[in-house]
């Protein structure tokens, strides 16, 4: 179910309604403007997010399907890029190492891959399972490893038991083993993707969430809020939740990263993104063995690495900042 | 202490008996005993074939049946025997356990030294344009998937420079070096961006803290300051963080081992994983939870030990 | 500082250990008893063995890890492919095959005397005892054995007298195999004669004796190799021990790394050929006819599962062979299909081999849209463009099927034309006339979907999927791609639960047509057959019956043209494409022998010359000095940059 295109979309796109929510929601608390006004002299943190930013449009424009449900909007912009049978150099103009010279429909800036498709357009595209992954597992795992973690840590007792016996019998898996197993349970496909990565990542979140919260509950505001009679649903969404949102949403880009990064694994082990779906993950695999042909084939490998070395590096160092703004005396 | 330890194990056993619970019901949502069958028997097999080859398994008896066989064998350390080779499980994991420690002990501590190397080298440097390419080069290399380092060392220091075997692995005395080098210079390259900012903040930290700046008060040399003082404090804060890494390097690493054939367990998972070897991947779950389990009552002990105020009670 | 002096000396291990990049252990022993070089051969096999039983293990790679240590009843003459030959290996001759008088047919075999299973504790004295007849029916019985799991008894149980009561009766009493139970189909005339009865004619009973499934194994060592503890000694399973025959034994079998063998003093079953040399080699080939066997004393088989290290160690020169795979195809083999003058000039040579297999892509029968629309069939066989598919997968090499018996078997027909070939126009056409025209439903107007099962497991599969996707869609209907796993698809084939399944094909057992026509005989419905397609046609079924059981002549060639109409007609499948590679072999070991069909027994055939090994293979591996050095100097740098740095900051 979860591998029909709209249904993604439109999770992906509450996921980020979500965030949006969340930063206007926060943008009324203090710390989060004192951090919103660090972010916006950290130059690093502004170009991070804008690099971000830039690889999110483009895979909202392969996301978002123009009427008929068939053809993205990237797809209008790629319309004249012509497929060859096989594998082409950048620029060249005959397929490569062909044995009878053809020469090629048009030229391709970074080549052509073994189908012939073009690389560039494939590095594109793969934003949105990039998209589309990150956007699904986070939609699934923030909320789940948050909600637990400040649970577990208002509540204690038995509460925290139980939350914790889940987590540490999870966590104590080796996470490939039960990455693979879920997905091959589910069949493949991105919405199989998410859920497997979602079941394995709220762990850590939960567990930074719930450390949090313990610090917090021991804080005046919330003996007083005790004191006063507030109920305990109050208590969690009022306060305890705005302040520790903000480790969430660090957790939550760094995730991101680490999501990305997950999804090349998967190709290796023949659980990767479905076929017909680009990704960065199945071009690096790919890559696998082209390096070793000769003549070489460097360049699917070294687009799809760069594309993804450059969307990690982003989120990684708009973490950072991100983590700077909040908590400017630690880093 | 003793009381203690006593607490933790008792607390891994409904941990384990969870794990157990999970990865007996994923195998079988997993797979029906048939399609076990035909992946193991290869697509030739007749029906009758695969009948005999489930009986003989016992897969045609009912689930619950099986799942107590199951925990009772487990329960007495019989790992059983793989599906696909034949051969004892514990055999397996104990002649795996030497390849795959070959690779990860010397790459940790490669990656150890490396890391603690440049966050010292950074620190000594502090706010230098140098400390910060270099914050800036250890995000970077963060950043780049397992599989891309594998694959571009493997190209270029073996294929291209022919410095190393491209594949393979002897366990013949100092022969053996040359093969482990190059696994051990990639599992070091992929821990040494992340461990390097880690330890170099946790440095940092230690740079700031009051007895420090009364040193360098006192006017004794920076170099000594950091070689003495910030090293040895830093350094028991690190290892209490990185003595939980040890034992899962038992396990090995999945891909270093199966792209460079390293006989090692990493390699066997990869191939039971890609086999449908159930057996070894219950096992090594089996085994793999345990070994956190472990680390974790580690950790609380090297923190007790590090920190004389903590007592384990 | 401590952390440079770390890094300096790793720099200098490497440095010191980067001088040899031989992945290869040393050697048994560097030279012979008489003086000169020792000789090892270096082969590849892409996966572990499954097993060293010879009546258990069916694959290619097992057959080929197994035939070193395993000769066979009968064994493939290594020269003579064109028509492919048997000649006899542990019989003194080809088996007579004799009538009797109820009809049914029995062979008559003849061991030689004076072969002897190896030395090995299992044996009284540890001395390896002479292979007798007894052997011979101990493996009958070992394949009426449930617990051997033997996958030979279901093919041969219909056509061995009483192999299938000997399993009936044998496990009656207790549940497990009783080994006293007689095989009526065996009768022993004396120590080393015997016939072989069978239920009816069934010529391609040589050809399983061919196959290491006879290969006489010893009772003693099956009882002795039980994978228990003894005497405080663990014994390995016969499955995973060797007590064989042949030419070598195995001494070594470390999983996913290697399997190494040495020769056995004084083999003598077979000696090298002195006929059928292939015209172009029969000069260079005179030197080793009738010379004792094997011609070299270790093999050394390299387990390599990824293929980009199998091109690199034969660069490298520590293989005797690179199979030229997809991608260092264009390195190896030039357009012209010929070496390329780098690898020439190396002095290499180049063979071409291909196991007879067809792989085709098959439609269910059953299905209520698929199976009842013949012309909607031969549309998505017409659209299928294999000739373009085989020159991105298979570099141009492998040969594009055109019916479902391969090239090299007899009943190939090389003029066949078949009728429902690439031909993408006549495609749309039979698409309109089967009621899709343009791919939409002529009534209702919506586009045809069709569901496509794919195995997929690494990236490759998910390209030759997509590949074949995108060859159906050319019609302009929607192919819908279900992956799974190599299991799972053949577990939706079994249940008939697909409608258009691809990655299913056959790889021969024997060289004989019937091993092909049966994919599609009504009586080999899944479970118990491979009739994936659900063909069923009562003209091809007796059809098939006659031709399996006849020798080879015009009527069984007429009877096989006819079931080739017959499948052309209903089209319950695509053919896809044959399977062949070329290998390029190092000047050190050409290959002795060149028989492109069969790809294992003839490993004992095989040359090495160890000194132009050792010359070469030097110059091969020459490595640049620079890398180092540029190392060391980025840490100096970095120290002096320190130094500097801290010296500013305290002024």
């Amino acid at each position: 179910m979860m591998d029909h295109w709209f249904i993604q979309d439109a999770l992906v796109l509450a996921g980020f309604a979500l965030i949006f929510f969340l930063l206007r929601a926060g943008s009324r608390n203090e710390r989060w403007q004192r951090a919103g006004a660090r972010l916006r002299r950290d130059r690093t943190g502004l170009l991070a997010l804008g690099i971000v930013l830039l690889y999110l449009a483009i895979g909202a424009c392969e996301m978002l399907k123009l009427p008929g449900g068939t053809r993205s909007i990237l797809d209008l912009f790629t319309a004249g890029v012509s497929p060859e049978k096989s594998y082409s150099a950048p620029l060249a103009e005959t397929l490569l190492g062909s044995t009878r010279h053809e020469h090629l429909l048009g030229r391709h800036l970074l080549g052509t891959d073994v189908l012939g498709k073009d690389v560039f357009v494939q590095m594109l595209k793969a934003c949105r399972t990039a998209l589309i992954i990150g956007g699904m597992t986070s939609a699934i795992y923030v909320p789940l490893g948050a909600l637990l973690g400040v649970l577990a840590g208002y509540f204690r007792r038995w509460v925290d038991d139980a939350i914790q016996y889940v987590y540490s019998t999870l966590a104590s898996i080796p996470e490939i083993l039960l990455l693979v197993a879920i997905l091959m349970v589910l069949g493949k496909g991105l919405g199989s993707m998410s859920i497997a990565l979602g079941v394995t990542g709220w762990v850590g979140l939960c567990r930074l969430i719930r450390g949090e919260t313990m610090r917090q509950t021991e804080r005046p505001y919330i003996t007083a809020a005790r004191a006063l009679g507030q109920s305990h649903g109050k208590i969690v969404v009022r306060h305890l939740l705005p302040n520790v949102m903000h480790l969430v949403l660090i957790s939550a880009v760094l995730g991101f990263s680490n999501i990305v990064l997950a999804e090349a694994i998967l190709s290796y082990l023949g659980v990767g993104a479905p076929v017909g779906t680009a990704s960065w993950g199945v071009m690096i695999d790919a890559g696998r063995t082209e390096l070793g042909r000769d003549p070489l084939v460097w360049w699917n490998i070294s687009a799809a690495t760069a594309a993804l070395f450059g969307f990690v590096l982003a989120l990684n160092l708009l973490g950072d900042s991100l983590r700077r703004a909040f908590d400017p005396k630690r880093a | 202490m003793f009381s203690y330890l006593v607490r933790r194990l008792l607390y891994a056993v409904p941990i384990l008996l969870g794990v157990i619970c999970i990865s007996f019901l994923l195998d079988n949502v997993m797979m029906s005993p048939d399609a076990k069958a035909s992946r193991v028997l290869g697509p030739k097999a007749t029906g009758q074939n695969r009948r005999e080859w489930i009986h003989n398994r016992g897969l045609d008896q009912p689930k619950p049946m099986q799942f107590v066989h199951y925990v009772g064998k487990l329960a007495t350390l019989q790992f059983g025997t793989s599906w696909v080779t034949g051969r004892d499980l514990g055999e397996v994991f104990l002649k795996g356990v030497g390849p795959s420690l070959c690779i990860t002990i010397p790459g940790f501590f490669a990656a150890f030294f490396a890391s603690v190397g440049l966050a010292l080298f950074q620190v000594f440097v502090r706010n230098s344009p140098l400390d910060r390419t270099l914050t800036f080069l250890s995000v970077a290399l963060m950043s780049v998937p397992t599989m891309v380092y594998v694959i571009f060392t493997q190209a270029f220091l073996a294929l291209g420079l022919s410095y190393f075997p491209a594949f393979g692995f002897n366990d013949d005395g100092f022969g053996m070096a040359r093969f482990i080098m190059l696994p051990v210079i990639i599992f070091m390259l992929i821990n040494l961006g992340h461990d390097a900012r880690l330890y170099r903040a946790i440095f940092l930290e230690e740079m700031g803290q009051d007895y420090i700046r009364t040193a360098q008060a006192k006017g004794v040399a920076n170099a000594r300051v950091l070689g003495v003082h910030v090293f040895k404090n830093g350094l028991i804060a690190i290892i209490t963080l990185v003595v939980a890494e040890l034992p899962r390097l038992v396990l090995g690493s999945l891909l270093i081992e199966s792209l460079f054939g390293i006989p090692g367990l990493g390699n066997v998972l990869v191939q039971a994983i890609q086999t449908g070897d159930q057996p070894v991947i219950m096992a090594s779950v089996f085994l793999g939870s345990g070994l956190y389990l472990f680390a974790f009552i580690l950790t609380d002990i090297f923190y007790a030990l590090a920190d004389p105020r903590i007592r384990l009670s | 500082m401590h952390l440079c002096r770390t890094l300096a000396l790793m720099a200098g291990v490497a440095l010191l250990v980067g001088c040899n990049n031989d992945p290869n252990p040393a050697p048994y022993h560097k030279t012979r008893p008489d003086g000169s070089p020792w000789r090892v051969r270096y082969m590849r096999e892409p996966s572990d063995p499954k097993s060293f039983d010879p009546q258990f293990a069916y694959t290619v790679p097992d057959q080929q890890y197994l035939e070193p240590v395993y000769d066979r009843l009968l064994e493939y003459h290594p020269m003579k492919a064109d028509p492919i030959e048997l000649r006899a290996a542990m019989l003194e001759e080809i088996p007579r095959k004799e009538l009797q008088p109820d009809g049914k047919v029995s062979y008559l075999c003849r061991l030689k005397r004076d072969i002897h299973f190896h030395d090995d504790p299992c044996f009284p004295g540890g001395k390896g005892r002479e292979v007798v007849a007894a052997d011979v029916q101990y493996v009958l019985q070992r394949l009426a054995d449930p617990k051997v799991e033997s996958p030979f008894f279901a093919p041969l149980e219909q056509h061995i007298n009483g192999l299938h009561e000997a399993r009936e009766t044998g496990i009656a009493k207790t549940g497990k195999f009783d080994y006293a139970t007689p095989v009526s189909g065996f009768e022993a005339l004396d120590s080393h004669t015997f016939r072989i009865h069978l239920n009816g004619p069934y010529p391609q009973l040589l050809f399983w004796m061919a196959m290491n499934v006879f290969s006489p194994v010893a009772r003693e060592a099956v009882e002795y190799y039980d994978g228990q503890m003894h005497d405080g000694k663990l014994r390995p399973t016969f499955r995973f021990y060797c007590v064989g025959q042949g030419p070598f034994r195995m001494r070594e079998y470390t999983p996913r790394r290697a399997v190494r063998y040495e020769r056995v003093e004084g083999y003598h079953t077979n000696v090298f050929p002195s006929d059928g040399f292939p015209p172009e080699k029969a000069e260079w080939l005179k030197q080793f006819a009738g010379q004792p066997l094997p011609l070299f004393d270790e093999l050394h088989i390299l387990i390599v599962q990824e293929t980009i290290p199998n091109f690199v160690l034969g660069r490298q020169g520590y293989l005797d062979s690179i199979s030229a795979d997809k991608d260092s195809f264009a390195a190896l083999i030039t357009s012209d299909q010929q070496l390329t003058p780098k690898y020439k000039a190396r002095g290499m040579g180049l063979e071409k081999v291909g196991l007879p297999s067809t792989f085709f892509i098959s439609f269910n029968m059953q299905d209520p849209l698929i199976g009842k629309n013949v012309k909607l069939r031969k549309a998505l066989s017409s659209a299928c463009d294999m000739r373009a598919y085989v020159d991105i997968f298979y570099n141009g090499v492998a040969p594009v099927s055109n019916q479902l018996v391969p090239r090299g078997l007899f009943g190939y027909d090389p003029h066949y034309v078949n009728p429902n070939g690439y031909d993408l126009e006549k495609a749309k056409r039979l698409l309109a006339e089967a009621g899709y025209p343009e791919g939409r439903d002529a009534r209702t107007g919506e586009q045809l979907v069709l569901t496509l099962e794919e195995p997929v497991e690494s990236t490759e599969y998910r390209q030759r999927a997509e590949y074949e996707q995108r060859m159906l869609e050319a019609l302009g209907i929607k192919i819908k791609i279900n992956e799974n796993t190599f299991a799972r698809v053949i577990e939706r084939l079994e249940q008939g639960n697909f409608q258009i399944g691809a990655g299913t094909g056959w790889a021969i057992d024997y060289p004989d047509p019937e091993n092909f026509f049966m994919l599609f005989y009504s009586k080999n419905f899944p479970r118990e057959g491979a009739n994936y397609c659900r063909y069923s046609r009562p003209e091809f079924d007796r059809a098939y019956e006659q031709m399996a059981v006849m020798d080879d002549g015009p009527e069984r060639l007429a009877l096989i043209q006819q079931m080739n109409a017959m499948l052309a007609e209903d089209c319950p499948a695509i053919w896809e494409f044959d399977k062949a590679f070329y290998i390029a072999t190092q000047p050190w070991a050409h290959w002795t022998h060149n028989h492109p069909t069969i790809e294992y027994g003839f490993n004992k055939y095989h040359q090495v010359d160890p000194g132009l090994r050792e010359k070469v293979r030097h110059d091969w591996n020459r490595k640049p000095a620079w890398p180092p050095v540029a190392f060391g100097a980025l840490l100096v740098a970095g120290l002096i940059y320190a130094v500097r740095w801290n010296r500013r900051r305290h002024v």
